[in-house]
């Protein structure tokens, strides 16, 4: 792996070049956040029931301080990808670099996570877990108070600070989650289904609120979701997955100033291009449903396999 | 990731190790009776624990033991399920009742039953009366609370849904409230039939006039070691294929259901 | 409930009783009481069966008794002494099969082997290595009560959710916060409901041992008041011992609630 991402450092000058993948092509960006090359991924062995191909010799470079979001039906392998981008697994092949550094694991100075699920511990309270973050990533002790305030601040739960997860709704506790990545003051964000388990209105606002957020930090956010709407919303650049094994088949613009506002979402735009998303992916939908159902949630395959 | 080489590799080990951990045990007892010189009275030589153990088996002593031991078993454990699963079907159907009795069985059942031996011995003396009674009680709190716990807890929607579709009482409880409950109840009777086994042992250990917990503290008190040893594998055996048995039938049961 | 007539007041109580199941159940519970109160006084051989009433008011010549204080003082030592040594050795072969994959493959079917040994024949070998004292109470105690602690420390261990070690890993946690911070306070609240298990199985253990046999324990005296035929002094001292069992679990369960309080 070592010589691979070797390798692409130096074929990899900065200029624009095109990635011949699959027939299609995307442009490789000058002075990318991430850029990732040629990366499958595969779970289990093959011929073992668990066997999943995941991700196929997908690339895509993601520009500093965009918001690019992945989508694509169930199992296709987004998640997967991510996971790839932060260094929670290694791919089977392929290389990944952040800046000029070639990712080999968790990247905490670098990449804050933001998973679907509060990953939140529950035994601490919403302050403990900010503290908790700044301590795991090396924050020295002075400063984290302060930080974890302003980043409850930031999301507007200053007031919860003594609560247990337990004690908060869903979309509270992934405002908390949000903030606790905002406090690791990384330049990526990286976003798994966020809103996924909300309902609409309450993933309508964190939306806004992120598109805010975003307008403000220049942060580079990679946001996975399966919402059409959401990808259109909040996204400079959208990436269609394909079925499994899963790449990225086509990658969209959304061109439209951040913050978006809420009016946004009903202009002749904004339905044209979640239109053209819808066009893209329905297809590879149907495919995947008539592939074999329960695809579980990667990183559990993950754990499993090598904790 | 692991290959599957080093999977393959990392079983064998696990396995060695559980089988090296017999191996040690056997090994340790052999050359503790034959070469460290250990008193014979406290622990006999694992041959001739052997030996006597095909002894008992071939001359079929153990049988008059055996019979009582599961004739007391069988009457306690069927009293209980018998008694526990009514019981806890009548209180399942009203929370309110629920609220009332779950919390004293509950309750009761934390305290050590076994406490209520001397009394069921002066009570219903010394022969099979009192390890039925011991086992009876201490068998139905599993059974009555799992009961409880199965039918207590049947998804409202699924009684919704079979109600919508004109389900009557009958067909309710037969498709719908039973096969919902019935992997809780199960788990409940295999407890409570893994305990009620105990208790029979345990209070023919304590005080009795027969069985095979009986047996067993009658050859240590005529320090007849040999035989003790003999007699605690075949009862370790008898209960472990017991166990199985009840194991694989609710396993079964859980899936016709 | 119902009753025939139904009178004001008697709607008002079954209302009452209806907001309040907590009193119904004391009424249950009285009942028994009553049931057995009469049955004791007028239906059961007095050698056999002493009424409620008359053991409430013996507590005080049971205690009285000589050596029953003290017994009473050896079982509880034998109980406490064998739950610490079973919490010792349940957490540190808990944590050691269960942080690690390959021990906790391999070293744990073996615990469940033994577990599965139903301790009570093996019973007279511990009084044969330990004597009739207090040691072979204590390890009775010891090898009913360490199991469930072991079980429940590697679950806890183990049964993290893979998402709150997956996002602590992405926070730069090391080996060592991870089980500072992710595994250990993942496992205390399951420690604890161990704890309370263990406590049953150390009752258990002990009272075992110690109806089996005993000069000093409270076994002694249960014999001595059955051979008696003395039931109103059994059943004091049966009600004392149980007592003093629920004190104990309570006081592990008000402390598996304490610790476990983040839980929803």
């Amino acid at each position: 792996m070592d010589g691979a991402a070797a390798a692409f450092s130096v074929i990899l000058p900065d200029r624009a070049l095109r990635i011949e993948n699959l027939g299609m092509t995307q442009a490789a960006i000058p002075d990318a956040a991430i850029r990732v090359r040629n990366v499958s991924h595969q779970f289990g062995e093959v011929g073992e029931a668990r066997h999943v191909r995941a991700l196929l010799n997908t690339s895509l470079d993601i520009a500093r301080g965009e918001l690019l979001c992945l989508i694509g039906p169930s199992g296709c392998g987004k998640s997967t990808l991510l996971n790839v981008m932060g260094g929670l697994f290694t791919p089977t092949t392929g290389a990944v670099t952040v800046g000029t550094t070639p990712v080999h694991g968790p990247m905490p100075h670098d990449i804050a996570f933001i998973f679907q699920e509060s990953a939140l511990f529950p035994w601490n309270t919403i302050f403990e877990n900010m503290i908790l973050g700044m301590t795991f990533q090396g924050v020295p002790k002075s400063e984290r108070e302060d930080r974890a305030r302003r980043a409850l601040e930031a999301v507007g739960l200053d007031e919860f600070a003594a609560h247990y997860p337990s004690q908060l709704s869903g979309g509270m506790r992934q405002r908390a989650a949000l903030a606790r990545a905002l406090s690791l003051e990384t330049q990526i964000l990286l976003m798994d289904e966020p809103f996924g388990a909300l309902d609409e209105q309450t993933r309508m606002v964190l939306g806004e609120d992120l598109s805010v957020l975003l307008s403000r930090s220049k942060k580079t956010i990679v946001f996975v979701t399966h919402s059409l709407g959401e990808a259109v919303f909040l996204a400079d650049r959208v990436a269609v997955f394909s079925a499994r094994p899963g790449t990225i088949k086509e990658v969209i613009t959304v061109d439209e100033p951040h913050p978006r506002k809420p009016e946004f979402m009903t202009s002749a735009k904004f339905h044209r291009l979640r239109d053209q998303l819808y066009g893209l992916l329905h297809e590879e939908i149907r495919k995947s449903m008539s592939q074999s159902a329960k695809p579980k949630r990667a990183y559990e395959d993950q754990a499993k396999g090598d904790s | 990731m692991s290959s599957p080489r080093r999977k393959f590799k990392d079983r064998f080990a696990s396995r060695l190790v559980q089988v090296g951990f017999l191996v040690v045990v056997l090994l340790l007892w052999y050359l503790a009776t034959t070469r460290w010189g250990v008193n014979k009275l406290l622990l006999p030589n694992p041959l001739n624990v052997w030996d006597q153990l095909a002894d008992v088996i071939r001359k079929g002593e153990y049988l008059n033991d055996l019979r009582i031991t599961l004739t007391e078993l069988a009457v306690a454990f069927v009293i209980s399920t018998v008694s526990g699963t009514l019981l806890g079907y009548a209180i399942s159907r009203s929370p309110y009742l629920i609220k009332v009795f779950e919390p004293l069985f509950a309750g009761i059942y934390s305290i050590p039953i076994i406490l209520f031996l001397p009394l069921y011995v002066l009570f219903f003396g010394l022969g099979p009366a009192s390890k039925i009674a011991l086992g009876t009680t201490i068998s139905f709190f599993p059974v009555v609370l799992s009961t409880i716990a199965g039918f207590g807890n049947v998804d409202k929607v699924l009684v919704t849904a079979a109600r919508s579709m004109g389900a009557s009482d009958y067909q309710l409880f037969r498709f719908v409230l039973v096969p919902a409950a019935l992997p809780v109840i199960l788990s409940g009777l295999r407890m409570g039939f893994t305990v009620a086994l105990l208790s029979v042992i345990g209070s023919e250990t304590i005080a009795s006039l027969a069985g095979l917990g009986h047996r067993i503290v009658n050859l240590a008190e005529n320090m007849d070691m040999a035989r003790m040893f003999a007699y605690i594998v075949f009862v370790i055996a008898i209960a472990a294929s017991l166990n199985t048995v009840v194991s694989v039938l609710e396993a079964r049961g859980r899936r016709q259901r | 409930m119902s009753a025939a007539v139904p009178t004001h007041a008697g709607i008002r109580l079954q209302q009452y009783l209806w907001r309040h199941p907590g009193i119904a159940r004391l009424g249950v519970v009285l009942m028994l009481f009553a049931v057995w109160e009469i049955a004791a006084r007028w239906f059961v051989d007095p050698m056999f069966l002493s009424p409620p009433s008359k053991v409430l008011f013996a507590f005080g010549d049971v205690l009285a008794t000589r050596g029953v204080p003290a017994a009473l003082r050896v079982t509880f030592f034998e109980l406490a002494v064998a739950f610490a040594i079973a919490v010792v050795i349940g957490l540190v072969v808990g944590l050691a099969v269960g942080l690690s994959k390959f021990g906790n493959r391999s070293v744990m079917p073996i615990v469940l082997l033994l577990y599965g040994i139903p301790q009570i024949t093996i019973l007279p070998i511990f009084i044969l290595y330990f004597g009739i004292g207090p040691a072979s109470k204590i390890a009775f105690g010891v090898t009913h009560g360490m199991f469930p602690i072991v079980m429940a420390v590697v679950a806890g261990v183990q049964n993290i959710k893979p998402i709150l070690m997956v996002s602590a890993r992405s926070m730069g946690a090391s080996h060592w916060q991870l089980l500072r911070y992710v595994i250990y306070p993942h496992m205390i609240p399951s420690f604890f409901s161990g704890m309370r298990l263990g406590m049953t199985g150390v009752l258990l253990g002990v009272l075992l041992a110690e109806l089996y046999v005993s000069t000093a324990g409270i076994g002694y005296f249960t014999s001595v008041f059955t051979q008696n035929f003395d039931p109103t002094k059994l059943l004091g001292l049966v009600a004392i011992l149980a007592a003093m069992a629920i004190v104990l679990n309570e006081f592990v369960r008000r402390a598996e609630v304490h610790f476990a309080r983040w839980r929803d």
